[in-house]
């Protein structure tokens, strides 16, 4: 027992920070999840995740809020931009949806560059406190995925399906498609807001070139990755994509062509994801 | 059971044997590998194990070898942490050096902080660094430092009273840098005719050329890096612009030669090494460097090199005793005293001071060469 207990503490000592941003990473996916699910491809996340660890970071540093209320105030936030950019932006559908999200995620990146007496500018924001312990994120983690859970399986979750399959049928059937999906959008951003005051309250620094597009692609593809037909799906995602160049770290210079070589494969060969239970029961199949 | 007893004693033999030969002394290196900032990181990494090779070879520090471990923290903060967690905890590593960008070294410095464990920045020049403790060390000369020199010695050779500024304003580096520029030509009394902004990623600057242009500035002050300081002298250049420009460090390159050919005279940098600084140590660097690398080191380098030799040199003062929290801290405490004369010249530690003026880490207390670029070669000016 001792043993285990010194070797955990070596292993808590070396990979606590991985850990934690594997809970972060997964409260990412599942962000992006919620709006994917409702047939929604809004690629804002990364820039609400900004905006949450900007007013978190903020809140902490100028007004001395304990930590609770910085994050309450991260997850307000980007819910009420959301909710103030959801109305005319969800009027448009697929590709042009992306682009517009996009698009607000560079104003969200260049009005962070330009109040630079707020944020700092391309400088950043420095010396944030280490709050972040890991009961919070594992607390976040289980709070978001039971609700999301419960939502799934609610009358507004058979709603979002409907949206994501067919939103004529769904609209033809009295689904109110612009409510549920910026209820999906808001949701989304709460999440992403949280996800950020966690991440900056981690990691003593936060800076624009963060949020970016980057960012989002990384984001989109944890949820795409894990597979987008349940709620297990991004979360194996996150996890994958943040432990893989870790554990091919002994690799060296190799490490992210081995990686980039992974992604391609999981992509060819898993389609749906790498969560894909229908998959699942043709391989294992009970028999028939 | 005959065989575990020999293999016990051939087990104690070895053991035996390779503590009372040389230890070896592990030394974490975190430099950006891949990722953007890759160029900076490759070349420390090369600094490094230059000054590796040669203290080895030069017999070690009182018997013992040095070994680095050089991870990659890909220019990303939380990069930055997992590898700083990894070396600290994990190899075991006696100081950690980096990590290549002022951003990453905000994240992953109070963490060498709070496990003391001495951290040496080789390339962060950004302010506050040095801020977070006593552990923090750092001999890349900030650039609140290097400007003021630089500016002084054009005033005084040019004869510049008003200056036109340009700068790139997404950027960490050029921002803090114009900050800087701002600071040092408020205290020069020098005259700001106009102040105009670019973003990465920018071709054309022309119109905000012709503007500085019109306020008839005798130079102008450049914050930029390389892929948009090249293209603005060419365009400069092209608008008849023909006044010295005043650069910051993120264009101190011989890279801007090819970028900027035929455009690329009269650009004004301070730094704190110069590839025609004449003094026998940066000479030998340079040799050694070519000829192991096959390429010309830069900056960053020469840095890398000093740093690795700097701290060697406050290890020949230490006696370690092999409990690695002990030895860490006796390094820390050795470190402040050192005084060095390497590639980048003569070289000592001053303290500075953390938010509320008590003090903190160490910053470098150094010189800069003013150089000027004449016919694609740097030209130091005295």
């Amino acid at each position: 027992m001792d043993a285990f207990l010194l070797w955990f503490d070596e292993f808590w000592a070396v990979y606590s920070n991985l850990v934690l941003t594997l809970g972060i990473n997964a409260l990412l996916a599942l962000s992006i999840w919620l709006t994917l699910a409702c047939g929604v491809l809004a690629l804002a996340n990364a820039a609400f995740m900004g905006i949450g660890a900007y007013a978190g970071a903020l809140a902490t540093l100028n007004y001395d809020s304990p930590f609770a209320l910085s994050i309450g105030v991260a997850m307000v936030a980007p819910s009420l931009v959301a909710l103030a950019i959801g109305l005319p932006v969800l009027r448009l559908g697929g590709v042009y949806l992306a682009m517009a999200t996009l698009g607000f995620g560079e104003v969200v990146r260049v009005v962070i560059l330009n109040t630079e007496s707020i944020t700092g500018g391309a400088l950043g924001l420095n010396g944030i406190p280490q709050y972040t312990q890991w009961w919070h994120v594992l607390l976040a983690l289980v709070i978001v995925i039971f609700v999301l859970a419960r939502l799934h399986r609610s009358k507004t979750g058979r709603a979002f399906e409907a949206i994501k399959v067919d939103e004529t049928a769904a609209s033809l059937m009295g689904v109110d498609l612009r409510a549920n999906k910026l209820l999906a959008f808001v949701l989304g951003a709460a999440i992403a807001g949280l996800a950020g005051a966690l991440n900056a309250h981690l990691t003593f620094f936060i800076g624009p070139q963060e949020y970016g597009f980057d960012r989002g692609v990384e984001i989109l593809t944890m949820a795409i990755l894990g597979g987008v037909t349940s709620i297990i799906g991004p979360i194996i995602g996150a996890v994958f994509l943040t432990l893989l160049p870790e554990l091919l770290r002994g690799l060296a210079d190799f490490r992210l062509i081995v990686n980039g070589f992974i992604l391609v494969a999981v992509v060819l060969f898993l389609p749906n994801g790498l969560w894909d239970p229908a998959r699942f029961r043709r391989w294992f199949g009970s028999g028939r | 059971m005959r065989f575990m007893r020999s293999a016990i004693v051939a087990l104690a033999v070895t053991t035996g044997a390779v503590s009372s030969q040389a230890a070896e002394i592990k030394v974490g290196v975190a430099a950006a590998l891949s990722g953007l900032a890759a160029q900076y990181g490759a070349a420390i990494r090369n600094g490094f194990e230059l000054a590796a090779d040669e203290i080895n070879a030069a017999g070690g520090i009182n018997g013992d070898t040095i070994k680095l471990v050089v991870e990659d923290e890909q220019g990303r903060k939380e990069e930055a942490i997992n590898v700083f967690k990894k070396l600290i905890f994990q190899d075991k590593v006696l100081v950690v050096f980096g990590p290549t960008l002022s951003n990453s070294a905000s994240a992953a410095h109070p963490i060498a902080q709070a496990s003391r464990t001495p951290v040496f920045g080789t390339s962060n020049t950004a302010d506050g660094i040095t801020a977070v403790g006593n552990y923090v060390f750092r001999n890349s000369v900030t650039e609140a430092d290097v400007l003021p020199d630089t500016l002084k010695k054009i005033v005084e050779k040019e004869g510049v009273k008003k200056v036109g500024v340009l700068y790139g304003n997404d950027d960490v580096f050029t921002k803090s840098s114009y900050d800087n520029f701002v600071k040092a030509l408020k205290d020069q009394g020098i005259a700001v005719t106009t102040t105009e902004t670019f973003a990465k990623g920018d071709v054309d600057f022309k119109a905000q050329l012709t503007k500085i242009k019109a306020t008839e500035p005798d130079a102008i002050v450049l914050s930029a890096l390389l892929a948009e300081g090249g293209p603005i002298l060419v365009q400069a250049r092209q608008l008849g612009i023909n006044l010295p420009i005043i650069g910051g460090n993120g264009i101190n390159s011989p890279k801007i030669f090819e970028l900027a050919k035929g455009a690329s005279d009269n650009l004004w940098v301070g730094s704190p090494w110069s590839v025609s600084s004449d003094t026998d140590v940066n000479r030998n660097f340079i040799t050694a460097y070519e000829r192991k690398f096959g390429s010309k080191p830069d900056q960053f380098a020469a840095q890398a090199f000093d740093a690795l030799n700097i701290v060697a040199a406050a290890l020949k003062t230490v006696e370690l005793s092999g409990d690695i929290a002990k030895d860490r801290i006796a390094l820390r405490d050795a470190l402040p005293d050192v005084t060095w004369t390497g590639a980048t010249g003569p070289f000592k530690f001053k303290q500075a001071q953390d938010r509320s003026g008590k003090p903190a880490g160490y910053d470098a207390d150094q010189k800069p060469i003013v150089s000027v670029t004449k016919d694609g070669v740097y030209e130091i000016v005295n």
